[in-house]
C-alpha cells in the first residue's frame, strides 16, 4: 500500500511512505530542496526498495543533475547503467505528448519496468500550455500515470519566499494532487531554517507538524518540530505562549 | 581508406562548430529526448541552424528522429553511437600503424 520514501523520519510523518499509485505535490520556493527531496525518492526506491525510477527534467541538465547527487553520493549513471532508473531531458510539450499511444517515455518505463516517477518541476508547464487547457492536460497526465500504476511525484514552485499568502499552484493543482508536502524557508532568530509539512494526504492520517530539515551530506534529513514556535509558516514566527512562559518563568520575571 | 574514412567520418560528425556542440550536448546528456527548438536553446542556437545540422546527425544514425503525436523528437541513438565510436577507434589505429 505504501511507497517508503526511505527518508525515515518523513516516512513516519506520512505514515508508512507515500499511498502507492498516487500523485504527491513537493512545493517550495527556489533553494527549498525540491529536487534533491525528488531524486533521493528515486534513488531510495532503486537502491533500498527494488522500485525502478524515472527522473523527468526540463530546465535541469542531465550532467548538472549527476553531478549534484554525487555530492550526496548517488551514482546515477550507475543506477542507470543497471537499468534502475533513467533521466530525461526534455520539454513540457513534449511531456505532454506523453498521453500518446506508443511514445517513447512509456517505452522507457516499462523497458525498467519503472514503479516511480518525478516531474521536475511541473511550474514548466504552465510556461508553455494555454491557462485554459492546463487544468485538463494535467488532469489526463495525472490519470495516465495513475494507469501505469505509477508513484508519482511532481515538484512545483511556489513564489513566495516568505510571507503568509501561500498559494500553492495557480490552477488548482492541489485539488488533483492526491498529497502534498510543503518546503518553506523560514526565519528564526535571524536565521534561515527549512521546514517541511504535510498539507493533505487523500484517504489517510498523516503527521501534521511542521518540522525542520536539513539538506544533508547525505540528502534531506527530516528534524524534530519546531515546537516552541508560532505562526512560522506567515514568515513571522513568535515563540508560543507555554514556551515564552516556561522561559519567563526559569528567570524569575512576569510575563 | 583509412584516413580517408577518417576524415570524411569526423566530417559528417563534427564538420562544423554546431554538430561538435550537439555532440557534445547529447554525450554529455544521453537522457535527452526533445524538439529541435528546445534542444537549441539547450546550445544557445536558432532552431533553423540547429534544424539543418541535426539531418546528417539524423542520417548518420547516431541522432533519431521520431514523430511523437504532433511533435519530432530527436534522441541519442546509443547503439549506433558506441558503434560509430568503435569504428573511429578502429580507423585511427589503422591510421597510426600506417
Amino acid at each position: 500500500m505504501r511507497a517508503p520514501t526511505g527518508i525515515s523520519e518523513l516516512d513516519a510523518m506520512l505514515h508508512g511512505g507515500l499511498m502507492r499509485g498516487d500523485v504527491t505535490l513537493v512545493v517550495g520556493s527556489a533553494g527549498t530542496g525540491k529536487t534533491t527531496l525528488a531524486l533521493q525518492y528515486l534513488v531510495n526506491g532503486a537502491t533500498k526498495f527494488n522500485e525502478n525510477g524515472l527522473y523527468i527534467t526540463f530546465e535541469q541538465m542531465p550532467s548538472q543533475i549527476y553531478r549534484d547527487a554525487a555530492s550526496f553520493g548517488w551514482n546515477i549513471r550507475k543506477l542507470e547503467a543497471e537499468g534502475k532508473l533513467r533521466v530525461v531531458c526534455t520539454s513540457p510539450p513534449v511531456l505532454v505528448q506523453f498521453v500518446e499511444e506508443r511514445n517513447p517515455i512509456d517505452a522507457m518505463i516499462a523497458e525498467i519496468n519503472a514503479k516511480r516517477i518525478v516531474v521536475d518541476s511541473i511550474s514548466h508547464l504552465e510556461s508553455f500550455i494555454p491557462a485554459s487547457e492546463l487544468r485538463g492536460e494535467l488532469y489526463r497526465l495525472i490519470n495516465h500515470l495513475k494507469m501505469k500504476e505509477l508513484t508519482s511525484v511532481f515538484t512545483a514552485e511556489s513564489h513566495e519566499v516568505f510571507g503568509n499568502h501561500l498559494v500553492v499552484t495557480g490552477v488548482g493543482l492541489s485539488f488533483l494532487v492526491d498529497c502534498i508536502i510543503l518546503l518553506r524557508i523560514v526565519e528564526i532568530q535571524s536565521s534561515l531554517k527549512k521546514a517541511l509539512t504535510i498539507l493533505k494526504i487523500r484517504g489517510s492520517d498523516h503527521d501534521k507538524q511542521l518540522r525542520e530539515f536539513e539538506i544533508t551530506s547525505q540528502g534531506v534529513k527530516v528534524a524534530a518540530p519546531f515546537s516552541q514556535y508560532e505562526g512560522i509558516l506567515t514568515g513571522a514566527p513568535r515563540r508560543s505562549m507555554t514556551e515564552a512562559f516556561t522561559e519567563a518563568f526559569k528567570k524569575g520575571k512576569r510575563i | 581508406m583509412n584516413e580517408t574514412g577518417l576524415r570524411e567520418l569526423s566530417e559528417k560528425l563534427i564538420g562544423t562548430e554546431i554538430k561538435a556542440e550537439l555532440l557534445h550536448l547529447f554525450h554529455m546528456n544521453p537522457g535527452i529526448l526533445d524538439t529541435v527548438e528546445s534542444i537549441a536553446r539547450r546550445v544557445g542556437r536558432m532552431p533553423k541552424d540547429v534544424e539543418t545540422e541535426i539531418s546528417p546527425l539524423v542520417e548518420l544514425g547516431v541522432l533519431r528522429k521520431e514523430r511523437f503525436g504532433n511533435l519530432d523528437v530527436v534522441s541519442l541513438n546509443m547503439s549506433k553511437d558506441r558503434e560509430i565510436q568503435k569504428k573511429i577507434a578502429e580507423l585511427i589505429e589503422g591510421s597510426a600503424k600506417k
